[in-house]
């Protein structure tokens, strides 16, 4: 097992993340993020258990809300906690390439 | 015709109307302030969490049913987890692993050929927030954020533009008929994305994907997809080749432009969402929601068929919901339908385009409808008539009869004044009434014509023809 | 003597009879958190509206047993009007404008929220050293750590500031501190306390709790914040129930399982040896200890690793510079806003978890790692369940060690997930688990002892707690 992810794996992660990285915290990223890796590694030794998964520990199923409004913000209130704002829209530096989002 | 095979999938986003959101109770709604119908889970604020509304289950369960779906009975609901300033969150709550329903299909009718397009998936998930782009900036509003929608995936199943138009039409009047959706295409309630890739032989893999991405009109799918396969014809048969990618339809150059190659696809890092436990879907919820499904379109235009109305009028009737419910009200009463649907189609429908009005805005009951058509099927009421009489027919209360007498119409009706009119014109025209005994036909339509205009079109023709046909057979 | 060290019900009484004012509770709390102002037990202190609230009362009826007594929150639950950090720099001047379920609580009982308490960086990490203010210090010895994640809150509850603090524990937080500041520390059972308004860690396996010096005090604050809120999907419904009504009761005939993993050499002779002579206090009391082998215990780290980080690198995507918190202004794209605010304004500890957790679920990982962790995580619930259906708990030392030097290095990125490791197994299962302090070091540092309980027997807990609290007399140790 190699002990250190190369520049661009580091690099391929803190994209994902969406954090900058200077020269120095590739460097250590390198060693601090595949020593966390090496660690969960180890599920893949474990044997024995069943198929059935759980992805939390809920005591119900889910019940439903009834359709029915509720008190909103007052639009002030929404752009008061934000960085940047225009009027009553929230700002951010111009999307430039795609219209729409990637995900709807 | 064309030396490629196309094969076309279509995904289809509708919102689903609701009076909230799925995810937090404000208001589901469109067109009003920016930022004015959020609260803080809308805005992804830390620490909130998400509840479900249980009317997009309802409906999810009627759109599933309606597209001929198998329905999920356990459900979760996933992250899709990217990085985008219209998603509050940077990972939007959808449904992955699990889908509300699937293997589905929608039948169309292409130029009488029926046809099943088969839906793969449809599954329930959150609209992101609204952009608009400035020059300098981009602006936010989250009153879109988490209004529910449904996405409806389809195999790769669908064969030419015309198919993909058809497919889209009848999802469109089903989802709109079981008030899933609104469907509204320019307000953004309704929203088609598609993918095509061409090949020469069903035998050959299939060719390289083009998705075209939020495509305004249905008609423009079909524009989008020719356009498409044109482009890639052209390229195919030059030797050309091209990378996967997502491409836009631009209305005024009308014709796709590049928006993106897909480099690797697309790392979403989906994971079960930890905070919405199990849905259970029960018999009870299922039957309780089928209940609400209407008359479907095309059940309805068969009826109207079976009632003898042309293929046109049904389909036009059923195109317009407001007035097709109406017209199911008078399916077992006992009139002329075709009278009725003439009725409905013309002067009825031409008064409510007027006013802006839906037919329930008016007074015109399922009694005093019946009641005007039986006086135009007796011919009490001309077409004049009926001009005349329209607005006092949707405005006010009182019984066609009544209208009728208090309007000018009830003196035409009166036998002895026709007489006396007919009397009159034969007698001036001695000529006309001898070609008719000679056996003349078109001389009795020149003395009836003659009738109308001493009466200014006022008269009631079919008895006044009956007493003119009396006076010259005598 | 202070009022605040008078026993609760006495404390009662005095605001009853209108003897005291909650104000005078307030200033001894306020004059105790400024002795202590070294140990940076706090992030924000909540000073003038503590004293307005305290007033206002005056003319209140002392209608419940917490009525005007003065609470710590942890920093990462939301108070509208107070700063809410996080201990993070991305929410550094962060103000809610909502109030979390439990500290709606609080104010409804009529509790004074004194301040905001010092913690790791979103909860992520073992001694409150990833803090972006500073780290609290250990009342029992100022070089060591409290803790973490909730190290304010042990360090403000350990040196007598405030009577309770709440914390939360996604993989031993309030435990963890509690058994380093010699408190009662309960991590209630995955559903009982309401998450509406807790910054969320890991959403499958946070969970706020009370901690405080005794169990009865305990039991009471679990009493106010626990039950079914609507807002939280995964609220339990279970009905509201008197976590109190054990305390003091008979233990005898009471089946303990000691897990082998939990007293291997994984953990220090000393700590062993004094939870060998608790379980013989247990053991005159007519309980019955067996040692059991539990599978999968030894790989609860390693999974609550993949689970933890993978949900923290989703909970934490929204703190993007937009619509809240820090942000950084001179970008020109909307690629660096998020790049470079997140690498501005996030900690090590936290870009490291994230940066893994997203790996983790990336493309193929999601199978190979996170599909595994959710399926070896439902065969460790499987295991507690097998234990407790011939036992009433599970038992075994809450720490390795006791708390250790504030300036031990920190390079180490796998050492604050293996300090918990005795404690982990219970947040992977969703079950109840207590810290109930035993005994001293030589060192005079805290020792504690974890009970397990099955899900939802918190009342059984503080049963067996309040025999052992009875017996030790710990409280007097400091």
């Amino acid at each position: 097992m190699k002990d250190k992810l190369t520049k661009e794996e580091v690099l391929h992660v803190a994209d994902l993340a969406r954090i900058e990285v200077t020269e120095e915290e590739i460097e250590k990223y390198q060693v601090q993020l595949k020593q966390l890796l090496n660690d969960v590694e180890k599920v893949n030794d474990v044997v024995g258990y069943d198929d059935e998964i759980m992805v939390a520990p809920w005591d119900d199923n889910t019940t439903l809300r009834e359709d029915v409004s509720g008190e909103m913000l007052d639009p002030k209130k929404v752009v008061e906690n934000a960085p940047n704002h225009t009027g009553n829209y929230i700002a951010v530096p111009v999307v430039i390439g795609e219209n729409e989002s990637e995900g709807a | 015709m064309s030396k490629y095979i196309p094969t076309i999938g279509i995904e289809v986003h509708v919102e689903l109307k609701t009076n909230t959101k799925i995810f937090s109770n404000s208001v589901n709604g469109y067109g009003q302030m920016a930022n004015s119908l959020t609260n803080v889970i809308d805005l992804g604020y830390p620490g909130t969490l998400p509840t479900l509304n249980e009317e997009v289950i309802n409906l999810g369960i009627k759109a599933a049913t309606v597209l001929n779906c198998k329905i999920r009975r356990e459900m979760n609901f996933d992250r899709k987890n990217y990085f985008y300033p219209d998603n509050p969150k940077n990972f939007q709550i959808t449904q992955n692993a699990t889908p509300i329903g699937y293997d589905g299909y929608v039948e169309i009718d292409d130029n009488g050929e029926k046809k099943k397009i088969y839906i793969e998936e449809m599954h329930i998930e959150e609209d992101t927030c609204k952009s608009t782009h400035r020059a300098d900036k981009t602006l936010l509003d989250f009153n879109r954020a988490g209004v529910p929608l449904i996405e409806i995936v389809t195999k790769p199943c669908i064969s030419t533009p015309e198919e993909a138009k058809l497919y889209l039409e009848k999802l469109k009047e089903l989802l709109f008929y079981t008030d899933v959706s609104d469907c509204k295409m320019e307000e953004g309630s309704m929203r088609a994305d598609a993918n095509i890739s061409l090949r020469k032989s069903e035998s050959d893999p299939l060719g390289t994907k083009v998705e075209i991405k939020n495509i305004g009109s249905i008609s423009n799918v079909k524009l989008s997809l020719e356009k498409e396969m044109a482009r890639q014809e052209e390229m195919l048969d030059k030797g050309e080749e091209f990378k996967e990618q997502t491409r836009r339809f631009d209305s005024k150059l009308n014709d796709t432009v590049l928006m993106r190659v897909k480099e690797t696809g697309n790392d979403y890092r989906y994971f079960p969402e930890p905070d919405i436990p199990t849905v259970i879907i029960t018999d009870e919820m299922i039957n309780s929601v089928k209940k609400t499904i209407p008359m479907l379109p095309d059940e309805r235009r068969e009826k109207y068929l079976e009632l003898g109305l042309s293929e046109i009028n049904a389909k036009k009737i059923v195109q317009n919901r407001s007035l097709s419910d109406y017209f199911n009200c008078l399916l077992d009463s006992n009139i002329n339908h075709q009278t009725g649907a003439n009725l409905l189609l013309g002067d009825i429908s031409e008064y409510l385009n007027k006013h802006e009005k839906s037919i329930t805005d008016t007074t015109l009951t399922k009694e005093r409808f019946i009641e005007l058509v039986n006086k135009i099927t007796d011919k009490t009421i001309s077409s004049k008539n009926l001009k005349d009489i329209l607005s006092k027919v949707m405005e006010e209360t009182s019984s066609i009869e009544e209208i009728i007498k208090s309007s000018n119409i009830s003196n035409i009706t009166d036998t002895s004044k026709i007489e006396e009119v007919i009397d009159n014109i034969i007698s001036a025209n001695p000529e006309s009434v001898s070609d008719y005994k000679n056996g003349h036909d078109r001389a009795i339509k020149f003395l009836m014509g003659q009738v109308m205009k001493e009466t200014h079109g006022g008269v009631n023709p079919a008895i006044a023809m009956s007493i003119l046909k009396d006076k010259l057979d005598k | 003597m202070r009022y605040l060290d008078k026993p609760i019900k006495e404390i009662n009484d005095l605001l009853k009879e209108k003897k005291i004012k909650p104000i005078d509770l307030v200033n001894e709390a306020f004059d105790s958190i400024e002795k202590n102002k070294n140990l940076n037990a706090y992030i924000t202190l909540n000073k003038e509206e503590a004293i307005k609230r305290a007033k206002e009362l005056e003319d209140v009826d002392a209608d419940n047993i917490l009525f005007g007594l003065p609470i710590a929150v942890k920093d990462n639950m939301m108070t509208e009007g107070l700063r809410t950090t996080a201990a993070s720099g991305i929410l550094k001047d962060f103000v809610p404008i909502y109030d979390a379920a439990v500290v709606e609580k609080i104010k409804e009982a009529n509790m004074i929220i004194v301040g905001k308490t010092n913690m790791d960086e979103f909860a992520m990490g073992s001694s409150s050293r990833t803090s972006y203010f500073g780290a609290p210090k250990n009342p029992w010895n100022n070089d060591k750590i409290s803790g973490g994640s909730s190290g304010g809150s042990a360090t403000t509850v350990a040196s007598g500031d405030v009577l309770f603090a709440l914390g939360s524990d996604t993989g031993g937080s309030i435990r963890q501190p509690s058994s380093y500041c010699g408190l009662v520390g309960m991590k209630p059972t995955y559903g009982t306390v309401s998450r509406w308004g807790l910054i969320a860690f890991a959403s499958s396996l946070d969970q706020i709790g009370p901690m405080t010096k005794n169990v009865y005090n305990n039991a009471l604050i679990l009493n106010l914040i626990s039950g079914h809120d609507s807002r939280d999907l995964t609220s339990s419904k279970k009905e509201k129930e008197d976590y109190t009504r054990l305390i003091g009761k008979d233990i005898s005939g009471m089946k303990v399982a000691v897990p082998n993993y939990f007293m291997s050499d994984i953990v220090s002779d000393e700590v062993k040896e004094k939870i060998e002579d608790t379980l013989k206090i247990l053991e005159k009391a007519g309980v019955q200890i067996d040692r059991v082998d539990m599978k999968y215990l030894d790989n609860a780290v390693n999974l609550y690793q993949i689970i933890a980080m993978g949900e923290a690198s989703s909970n934490l995507a929204r703190f993007d510079g937009i619509r809240y918190g820090s942000s950084v202004d001179d970008t020109t794209n909307i690629y660096e806003l998020y790049t470079k605010t997140r690498a501005k304004y996030f900690g090590e500890e936290v870009k490291r978890r994230i940066m893994v957790g997203s790996y983790l679920l990336s493309g193929e990982n999601a199978k190979i790692y996170y599909n595994k962790a959710l399926s070896i995580r439902d065969d460790i619930k499987k295991e507690f369940d097998r234990i407790f259906k011939e036992y009433d708990f599970v038992i075994g030392p809450t720490t390795v060690t006791t708390a250790y030097n504030l300036d031990d290095p920190m390079d180490d990125p796998s050492k604050s997930f293996m300090d918990d490791v005795l404690v982990i197994p219970v947040n992977m299962a969703g079950l109840p688990g207590l810290n109930i302090p035993v005994g001293l070091s030589k060192e005079k540092m805290p020792i504690g002892m974890h009970i397990i309980g099955n899900r939802f027997e918190e009342a059984k807990m503080y049963q067996l707690a309040s025999f052992l609290e009875k017996e030790i007399n710990f409280e007097g140790g400091m």
